[in-house]
């Protein structure tokens, strides 16, 4: 099992020395989730996992570790290593002290979804093989279990790896289905009364700047009090402008993975706002965040005929 | 206040070196412009963080104006072509997110034109004026009319 050569690999890593840390998933204490682990002595790497609920973006834990001499190995579905190139672009962490391991992914389950359609049902019961998933080894109806950001997603390899393990991932099979597509489609003042109703849930937490891999900033703007760019309060406008703000600093960065989405604890389909945004600049620009290493970011480049007919 | 009582208030970022400029030779030209709009001078268009033109609204403004320096005068070579990036998906964003796209509003204007730039303040006060008043934009707001 894919598994086993994740934890024997990991462990190799550590015991011939050749990184100081290796960055995974584990199992999670609560049903359904995967945490975060760090593994620094050769035995934690045991307690490494691989499911379709490893749900963090585990790029987001080098930010931690820009300015230490460690040499890190990090698991990386292909939107993890997505976020690692841009990270890398951004000169966030320098690449000869990272071991990228590369994992082919299928996509996300949604744990809510599982919890109601297979009850009792624990992460390692679910896998992926050959295109289909597994629960308990029987094949069962993937589309609906799915994240929505995983549905829609386009690059299931990863685009940089020092070892890729796994086979590559061919065309999915499930349906692909993109969730922006239904917003789109909305009339705009249904669209709008869906954000601001959605906003008037936020709470203001910031698990989704916390959780997403390419928010590093030491200080953000909506911590800022002078100039106090958007109130504490979380009013559903400054609930709207915090997810405006962030997402502007998302362009041509964000690399839809959604863990941002996984994160909020009210549920608000919040990778949207970025989503939105990463549609205007492939349009626009022609451009996807986290696929090449040379292409420049659209927001540092610029064409003399770029459009602009909406300036006076 | 009330809405009969209500004037567009305007903030126009304009950068140093066309803009501002052209907002000097209206004035010394001594062209008409409606009294609606407030002016801060920027270097440069490419200076303008999206959160400037949000921290207008939040602050009482009822519409903004970003001007520059047309394309290839900018005074820093390439500021305004960056901005010009950066304000086409600021502007697609927000429409779909449902905002009035009369409150977020661009221009390019140069130092001699005088008369455009008496124009462009004319044409962006009469659209505010028609979508109205800004309140649930801003910070205090508690339910105007
Ligand atoms: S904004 Fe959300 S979807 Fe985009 S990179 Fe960050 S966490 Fe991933
Ligand atoms: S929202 Fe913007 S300022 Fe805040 S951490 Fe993310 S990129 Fe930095
Ligand atoms: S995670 Fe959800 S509730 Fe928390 S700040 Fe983000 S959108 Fe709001």
């Amino acid at each position: 099992m894919l598994e086993e050569v994740i934890r024997s690999k990991a462990r190799k890593l550590l015991e011939e020395k050749r990184v100081d840390l290796i960055i995974g998933w584990s199992e999670g204490t609560v049903s359904l989730k995967t945490a975060p682990k760090l593994c620094r002595k050769p035995e934690d790497a045991d307690q490494l996992v691989w499911n379709p609920l490893c749900s963090v973006n585990l790029a987001r834990y080098l930010k931690y570790y820009k300015k230490s001499p460690e040499k890190i190995a990090v698991l990386a579905k292909a939107c993890d290593a997505r976020a690692i190139l841009v990270l890398l672009k951004e000169e966030q962490i320098s690449r000869d002290r990272l071991v990228i391991l590369g994992l082919p992914c299928l996509g996300l389950l949604n744990p809510d979804r599982v919890a109601e359609a297979l009850p009792g049902a624990r992460s390692r019961d679910l896998e992926w093989k050959v295109g289909k998933l597994l629960y308990r080894g029987q094949p069962c109806d993937t589309s609906l279990l799915m994240e929505e950001t995983c549905r829609r997603c386009r690059h299931h390899n990863p685009p940089l790896a020092d070892e890729v393990i796994g086979e590559p991932v061919g065309e999915p099979g499930y349906l692909h289905d993109d969730y922006l597509e239904r917003y789109n489609r909305m009339d705009p003042g249904e669209r709008e009364a869906f954000f601001n109703e959605e906003m008037t849930r936020c709470i203001r937490c910031y698990a989704c700047r916390n959780a997403c891999p390419l928010c590093y900033c030491q200080e953000c703007f909506v911590e800022s009090t002078r100039p106090l760019w958007v109130t504490p309060a979380p009013t559903p406008f400054d609930n709207l402008l915090f997810q405006v703000a962030r997402s502007m600093h998302m362009v041509g960065r964000c690399v839809e993975c959604g863990a941002c989405e996984r994160a909020c604890p009210v549920k608000i389909p919040i990778a949207l706002f970025p989503i939105k945004v990463e549609e205007i600049v492939q349009v626009e620009y022609s451009f996807e965040a986290g696929l090449s290493e040379e292409s420049a970011a659209p927001l540092l480049t610029y064409r003399e005929n770029d459009p602009e007919d909406f300036i006076k | 206040m009330n809405r009969e009582d209500w004037e567009p208030k305007i903030v126009a970022f304009l950068c140093h070196w066309c803009s501002y400029a052209g907002a000097d030779l209206a004035g010394i030209g001594r062209m008409q412009y409606p009294p609606n709009v407030r002016v801060i001078r920027v270097p440069c268009s490419g200076a303008i963080n999206p959160l400037y033109l949000f921290k207008a609204l939040r602050e009482g403004a009822d519409g903004v104006l970003v001007s520059g320096c047309h394309p290839g005068d900018c005074h820093y070579i390439s500021g305004n072509y960056y901005a010009r990036r950066k304000f086409v998906v600021l502007k697609q964003f927000l429409e779909w997110l449902g905002f009035e796209p009369e409150r977020i509003q661009f221009s390019w204007v140069s130092a001699s034109e005088g008369q455009k730039f008496s124009q462009v303040i004319q044409e962006v006060v009469d659209r505010v004026r028609e979508v109205g008043p800004a309140w649930k934009m801003v910070k205090d707001y508690v339910g105007h009319a």
